[in-house]
């Protein structure tokens, strides 16, 4: 054999070996963490979390694994309860930004630990309103996002801003091409902007709205009238009815000036203030009669992984003051905790955007009526000859 | 002389046929696997619906939903409003830089290649950004504008005209590729013969140059058509809320209302025109080949 040929076939095999599947077991002390969430909370975990909790626990270390979506975690949830049927190792310790009612079942089985009584130092931080939106124990929140109104303090003073629904469709009305959301289905600003306005329609009851109360005659008595006021608001919008197609388009023509006010959401808004996308001169409010909807995202964490403790007292960091601080400062959340554990500074640099109350929509049947109907019956109101 | 290839390059023997059959094996099965078996079995899906029983029975009502809901028509209409509309730029702005392309020396045609070129190479993500900081309002051009004292454009973002800008721009270099090769297959001396007894610049184009390009200009219309007809992206991003085009209709339909058989049934009908203008294409090409 030529010496390159043998030099060839020998680099072909190393290179194909480093490439073959690796045989993986979850290492003590490595933390297998999952995310369902964007690019930016993957970020804030890798610049922030990790080497903050690694310094404070010398011997545990951090695997952070993007999980794509809400279905990557569920496959990934599902490898647990099987490997709790086989008393296997699942290879997942921690899941950020999941719902423990996923998969179907899971709970019943104890794949989740349950938090209020995992004996967390923090635990008792944990905002009431989040733990009032949702109070499973086997969900931990940690962080929090709504939408509120973003506007150009430059074009409207601070004290001119609408304070209510009603006040906000008068100030439209008063400047008509000021105002843009984008379509419901096409990102939470807008979705929930649409989602207030049924809310205001309907006697401003959060309540009424339930994932299991949905018939076809609740979402036509509901929905009809906010597609009324809706429709009424659609000739004094931007370009006359026009609506952007995401949340980062609406934030793009406020950047631009051709816009003074459009709905966001709280961490994209303050985020793009802090990367100057958006100008300093952003206000930031929210309504004070009823809040545009939101949530906070929650932590789960299998019983069964290796890393168990670990995963716990990685729970707990998340929920101290020093993380809890960078939620709001570095990724521009709310914190999991009351507004008290953070530093006195902080709250009052963003009074404004600190929830009194954060109303919560239920998606099912109800996303689904919003995300038809919508179109149907609001978006065609620009004739497109025009 | 006969047109039929000589023997020892087609091969003449039985046992060759076999293997020029074996090696087209492989894409046509491909082409079954992937595009027709998924056709097939998306019409069916669509004709062959579930019923109040455990069973499932022929019926025709997507379709008859389809074409009886002014709101899926609207998005039919606008989806063919905007391919024939781009269609037609594409030649108007392709035709004269292929032109120019083929009939001109030097080093300058090379840039003008390059930068006709550049746009296969932009994302139509960013693309459609750009488009928004540009077109937009308040955008580059507006900024322009403003600064020689002339008003604002009446911005296309958010109307059907913003898809059709974008997808012009990204559909150039496709046609100026198809017309530029089209254009090579004309030589040089049957233009100068033109010219030679007196024909002027329009009459060379339009008696020596259009009547050989013909079949070019059918391949570049009909691949533009069934690219733009499917077009996602900048219709997405740029286009008004509603009517919204064929592309991110049927998205919606199946991620957002969970709606597989009416996305399916969009996507057949889809299918059905952009079918129409391939069998048009395939059969220019096969009459050209006749001639």
């Amino acid at each position: 054999m030529k010496r390159r040929a043998f030099m060839l076939s020998v680099g072909g095999a190393a290179a194909g070996m480093v490439l073959l599947p690796r045989m993986a077991f979850a290492a003590p002390g490595t933390i297998d963490w999952y995310t369902s969430s964007d690019q930016n909370i993957l970020d804030f975990w890798t610049n922030i979390v990790k080497p903050k909790f690694e310094a404070a626990n010398p011997g545990l270390m951090l695997n952070l694994v993007d999980g794509g979506d809400n279905a990557g975690l569920q496959a990934i949830a599902e490898r647990a309860i099987a490997a709790m049927d086989t008393k296997t190792d699942p290879q997942a310790d921690f899941f950020e930004g999941f719902d423990a009612r996923q998969p179907v079942g899971a709970i019943d089985k104890g794949l989740w630990t349950d938090f209020a009584a995992a004996g967390l130092s923090n635990y008792s931080k944990i905002n009431p309103l989040a733990l009032s939106i949702d109070a499973l124990p086997q969900n931990l929140p940690y962080r929090g996002s709504q939408v509120l109104l973003a506007y150009d303090t430059t074009k409207l003073a601070a004290a001119d801003v609408p304070k209510t629904f009603a006040d906000l469709i008068a100030w439209i009305k008063a400047n008509p091409g000021q105002f843009i959301y984008n379509r419901p289905n096409k990102g939470g600003s807008g979705g929930n902007f649409v989602r207030r306005a049924i809310y205001e329609a309907n006697g401003k009851d959060p309540s009424k709205f339930k994932v299991e109360n949905y018939t076809a005659e609740a979402a036509t008595a509901a929905l009809d009238p906010a597609w009324a006021l809706l429709n009424d608001l659609a000739p004094s919008l931007f370009d006359k009815g026009a609506y952007t197609s995401g949340n980062t388009q609406s934030i793009q023509l406020l950047s631009q000036s051709a816009v003074t006010m459009i709905p966001a959401w709280s961490d994209q808004a303050l985020s793009a203030i802090a990367q100057g996308v958006l100008p300093e001169t952003t206000g930031l409010v929210q309504l004070t009669d009823l809040g545009f909807p939101g949530g906070f995202s929650r932590i789960t964490i299998p019983t069964n992984g290796v890393n168990h403790e670990a995963a716990l007292k990685l729970a707990d960091f998340i929920l101290s003051e020093e993380i809890q601080s960078a939620v709001l400062t570095e990724l521009g959340g709310f914190p999991g905790v009351s507004w008290d554990y953070i530093s006195a500074d902080l709250r009052e640099k963003f009074k404004d955007v600190i929830p009194a109350s954060i109303p919560v929509f239920p998606g099912g049947d109800w996303e689904k009526a919003i995300n038809e109907n919508w179109y149907r019956a609001v978006a065609p109101n620009v004739d497109p000859a025009s | 002389m006969t047109d039929r290839p000589a023997d020892d390059i087609a091969g003449a023997g039985r046992g060759k046929w076999g293997i020029g059959l074996l090696l087209v094996a492989a894409p046509v099965l491909l082409v079954c696997w992937l595009v027709i078996y998924p056709i097939i079995s998306a019409v069916a899906r669509t004709v062959w619906l579930p019923n109040e029983g455990s069973g499932s029975a022929f019926s025709l009502e997507t379709y008859q939903f389809f074409f009886s809901d002014q709101y899926s028509l609207n998005n039919l209409y606008l989806t063919l409003w905007t391919t024939f509309v781009c269609a037609f730029i594409l030649i108007i702005i392709c035709l004269p830089i292929a032109l120019y392309l083929r009939f001109s020396g030097g080093k300058l045609p090379a840039y003008v290649q390059g930068l006709a070129i550049f746009p296969m190479f932009v994302p139509s993500i960013v693309l459609s950004y750009a488009f928004i900081r540009v077109l937009g309002p308040n955008g580059t051009v507006d900024l322009l504008l403003n600064a020689v004292g002339l008003p604002k454009i009446r911005s296309p973002y958010l109307t059907p005209w913003g898809p059709v800008i974008g997808l012009v721009w990204d559909h150039i270099p496709l046609t100026v590729l198809i017309l530029v090769s089209g254009l090579g297959g004309i030589s040089n001396q049957s233009v100068e013969a033109a010219r030679d007894v007196g024909a002027g610049r329009l009459a060379v184009l339009w008696y020596i140059i259009l009547p050989r390009l013909t079949n070019s200009i059918l391949v570049a219309v009909s691949f533009s058509i069934l690219g733009i007809f499917s077009a996602f992206t900048l219709p997405y991003v740029l286009g008004p809320a509603a009517p919204e085009m064929m592309g991110p209709f049927m998205q919606r339909t199946f991620r957002e209302l969970l709606d597989p058989t009416s996305a399916i049934t969009q996507a057949v009908v889809a299918f059905a025109f952009c079918l129409v203008f391939g069998l048009f294409y395939v059969y220019s090409v096969a009459k050209n080949r006749r001639e």
